[in-house]
């Protein structure tokens, strides 16, 4: 009797994932996603891409729909420019943050505020391939295809207000992440896709200097 | 004063908000509900949201607000700026007109709160909006150049401490 609750129980489990991300399946062995998913980041030294970032905000049946190019250089350094609807500029480097609206430029120290610094911390693992091994979340681990979809849940209450999750999506054939969507409590959702990348090209210091 | 009133279908708009010195972007959002309510949501560029608010004609309420701005004084204000935008407290009981300096201010009292609308003598335009007590205003708002209803500009400007928010409206924002 005991195995048939058990049995039931796992079926029960295998279709909540089902239905949770369709066509995906739960790997049972996410340690050696993990070591080939930091291996292989760590080849990557450099990204350029353009991306679409889709806001939808859920009670409102509505979405925003933005565009703009990325730029990474190892080990920590981000810029994004966004060009479409509006004009907006972010540039994290190290511990400093730059922004630029269409009005005025600021620099913040992400020290010297915790949940910018957790913020910062977050993005900049979800792109040089640490997050999954970042102790502020725990890790599940899917694939499907030819892509692997890392669930990162936060385990501390400051990024649990913000996120219930933050899902991204790694091509396996280069352990690249292509997607990156972070769920809002409120169901909210905000997509950043990564399209026309290209890897390791040489980018110039200068994109990335905040005086 | 109907005739002036906004209707936000939806609308998002370009956000720069300064408040005592410090400097903050984003994306505003207004929507007329099913249930006619008005949904205003203010995220970042980066989809890093800061409030969520819901207004009706008699209600208010709070959705969602980002920690650090979830003080009893910013809802407040928020709430009574957006309110005299929206210009939802127009059934209000013991309204009043005052003619000064050839200029028509149709007076809303709610509570000790005052909601001024300022039209010209023969109640053409729409000048500005403000708020206050009987005696001086706290806040300056306009809403200009109307497309379909929803203004493409608005501004609101405190008066009692450095505080105001300009809105932008962004057109195309859905298509990819």
């Amino acid at each position: 009797m005991r195995n048939v609750v058990f049995v039931l129980f796992l079926l029960m489990t295998a279709c909540v994932v089902k239905a949770q991300y369709p066509g995906y399946k739960l790997i049972s062995d996410a340690a050696d996603f993990n070591t080939k998913f930091a291996a292989a980041s760590q080849k990557i030294t450099t990204i350029k891409s353009d991306f679409v970032q889709e806001k939808e905000l859920s009670l409102l049946s509505e979405k925003i729909v933005s565009k703009g190019k990325f730029w990474f250089k190892r080990e920590n350094a981000v810029r994004m420019e966004y060009t479409q609807p509006f004009q907006y500029l972010m540039i994290i480097n190290g511990s400093k943050i730059y922004i630029k609206d269409s009005q005025k430029e600021n620099k913040i120290s992400a020290k010297s505020n915790k949940l910018f610094e957790q913020i910062n911390k977050t993005m900049m693992d979800c792109v040089n391939g640490s997050a999954l091994n970042n102790p502020d979340f725990t890790a599940r681990v899917f694939e499907a295809g030819d892509t692997y979809l890392a669930e990162l849940s936060p385990v501390n209450k400051n990024l649990k207000s913000l996120f219930r999750n933050i899902n991204l999506t790694v091509s396996k054939k280069d352990f690249s992440v292509t997607k990156i969507e972070m769920h809002e409590p409120s169901g909210d959702m905000t997509t950043i896709n990564y399209i026309n990348r290209e890897m390791n090209v040489s980018l110039p210091d200068a994109l990335f200097a905040i005086n | 004063m109907q005739q002036f009133k906004p209707v936000f279908k939806t609308a998002l708009y370009n956000t720069q908000v300064n408040v005592v010195g410090k400097h903050l972007s984003g994306l505003l959002i207004i929507k007329t509900m099913p249930d006619s309510s008005t949904r205003i949501v203010f995220s970042n560029e980066a989809g890093f949201k800061f409030f969520d608010f819901g207004f009706t004609s008699n209600d208010f309420k709070v959705y969602y607000v980002y920690k650090e701005m979830n003080k009893k004084a910013v809802i407040k204000t928020l709430r009574k700026d957006f309110q005299l935008v929206l210009m939802n407290r127009l059934a209000n009981a013991g309204t009043y007109v005052l003619k000064k300096d050839s200029l028509n201010y149709y007076t809303f009292p709610d509570g000790k709160d005052h909601y001024y609308y300022i039209t010209d003598s023969v109640c053409k335009r729409l000048l500005r909006m403000e708020r206050g007590n009987e005696s001086k205003p706290v806040m300056t708002a306009i809403a200009e150049d109307f497309k379909e209803g929803m203004p493409d500009t608005i501004g609101i400007t405190h008066t009692n401490f450095n505080f105001e928010i300009g809105l932008k409206r962004i057109y195309h924002y859905a298509e990819r």
